[in-house]
């Protein structure tokens, strides 16, 4: 009985659909938990940023024979530390710097590829090919995901000191501009983790819809954390089911069932 | 017991010509509840900021007990005003609480316990913080401030968000606090005759206009005859 159960799972790995059904419940739930810490950190607006800001990275890095991922995450970095340089203590110019850099970031992207010649899928960074999926990009998965887990356990209370009173965990002697790089090297390797799966740009709607859910009443940031992945995987398995049964593209698929999974937000007089 | 001096304090924000305190001292010591009153823009905040060692002044210089600020450790511990906290975070009451002993040494349950039951909180607890009336906020985050091993404590308009009987119930709490020891300034932008519940008022604009027991207070500010009264938190 145990043989054949081996047997059956080596068998499974073989067939098409192994590493992308993998692939999308790791990425369905590492982003709604990332969303989930980036939406009580008032940061949200930066997973925008950096999803755009990664297609510089990504081509440059294929230019000088890097790994495309380590381009888009320091690119994505870049662009976010950029954006906090050029901001107002206020934060009153935050939005438009942030646009600037956001649009001048992806057309900095688009003219880099034709300059130098770059073989690149632009469609598919930006809108995923999970059905492609390779081993490559579920180890890449893999690595954000024990990142994310690593920055939470090492700095958990200190991150829910930061989100609740930034000023505050200063004062405590809480290294928060630290914490903040950290969480932003960490948002851009979720994103650009995601990219098989959902694209840079589809992996918006994961950070934010199921996170969004996740924190109705939660108790904490650990549990809602928890439900946002929990939300995060059911969106995700039902846009690949759907995707394969209805023969359509999963990424574009899992932003729309984000779009109607936001009818179940309570009422603003709730 | 641990007094705090500050000696002639000056500061300008970074980058601006415009004087936001001059020459101000103060002095708060052990057992004392202090008022520290003044119209919007005085330095109100900017002098508890200074106090806290989170800025640092033009001029001027702040102790312990005699050691420098900087090298006091963390004696001082100062209460924001409640529109600098994020109220929608996912936390209970008593993950807020447990929060002020982040950084610090670790807190046992019955430290947190006996916060809560200083400002009469326990039976919130469990409760989410976005779950609470205003002044049950304010008492939360009291109570996360006395989580900290500090013996001064620096109120930032504690009551501005509180209706009058949820003022002298925080009030009452203050006074216990100074009745066990601890220093407390308190910074409110509104006075008049509940300053006498205070042991000692200084009156701020840019400048210390007035500092002693509340009478004498409220009779230089007459003469000055620069601020006008109204319902004050204490």
């Amino acid at each position: 009985m145990e043989v054949t159960a081996v047997v059956d799972f080596a068998e499974a790995t073989t067939t098409w659909w192994f590493i992308p059904l993998l692939l999308i419940l790791f990425t369905g739930g590492i982003c709604p938990a990332m969303g989930a810490v980036l939406i009580t950190h008032r940061r949200l607006l930066q997973v925008n940023l950096i999803s755009h800001c990664v297609l510089p990275g990504l081509a440059l890095a294929l230019v000088l024979g890097l790994p495309p991922s380590v381009g888009g995450v320091l690119s994505g970095l870049i662009g976010a530390l950029l954006a906090e340089g050029f901001t107002n203590k206020k934060n009153q110019n935050y939005e438009a710097i942030m646009n600037t850099i956001l649009s001048g970031s992806l057309g900095l992207g688009v003219l880099l590829i034709p300059l130098f010649g770059i073989q690149i899928d632009l469609e598919s960074v930006l809108f995923g090919d999970l059905l492609s999926a390779s081993p490559g990009d579920l180890f890449r998965t893999l690595i954000s995901f024990l990142t994310f887990i690593l920055l939470i356990f090492c700095a958990y209370d200190k991150l829910v000191h930061i989100g609740l009173d930034p000023e505050g965990a200063a004062l405590s002697g809480i290294k928060v501009s630290y914490l903040n790089l950290a969480l932003g090297f960490t948002t851009a390797l979720v994103i650009v983790s995601s990219m098989s799966a959902v694209g840079v740009i589809l992996s918006i709607a994961l950070l934010s819809t199921p996170a969004l859910l996740g924190l109705q009443q939660a108790p904490s940031l650990w549990v809602a954390m928890l439900r946002s992945s929990l939300f995060g995987v059911l969106v995700s398995l039902l846009g690949f089911s759907l995707a394969v049964i209805f023969n359509m593209s999963p990424g574009p698929l899992i932003s729309v069932i984000c779009i109607a999974f936001l009818g179940f937000l309570p009422k603003k007089n709730n | 017991m641990t007094s705090l001096i500050a000696e002639k304090l000056a500061y300008s924000y970074p980058g601006q010509s415009r004087v936001v305190l001059d020459q101000v001292s103060v002095e708060l010591t052990p057992g004392t509840l202090t008022a520290l009153v003044g119209p919007n823009g005085a330095g109100k905040s900017t002098l508890l900021s200074l106090l806290n060692g989170f800025s640092k002044p033009d001029k001027g210089q702040i102790s312990i007990n005699g050691v420098p600020l900087i090298k006091s450790g963390y004696q001082v511990a100062l209460m924001p005003q409640r529109g600098k906290l994020n109220w929608d975070f996912p936390i209970t009451v008593e993950g807020l609480v447990a929060l002020g002993r982040v950084n610090h040494p670790r807190s046992t349950c019955c430290e947190l316990e006996a916060a809560l039951q200083r400002v009469g909180i326990s039976a919130l607890a469990k409760r989410r913080l976005d779950s609470l009336s205003g002044g049950q906020q304010q008492r939360a985050l009291l109570a996360k401030t006395l989580m900290t091993p500090a013996k001064i404590f620096l109120l930032d308009e504690p009551c501005s968000a509180l209706d009058p009987p949820a003022r002298e119930e925080f009030l009452l709490i203050m006074r216990q606090m100074a009745n066990a020891g601890f220093s407390l300034l308190i910074s409110s932008h509104d006075w008049g005759t509940s300053l006498n519940a205070y042991d000692k008022v200084i009156a701020l604009d840019k400048t210390i206009l007035a500092s002693g027991s509340p009478e004498i207070v409220k009779e230089k500010l007459d003469s000055i005859n620069c601020m006008h009264g109204s319902y004050c938190c204490g």
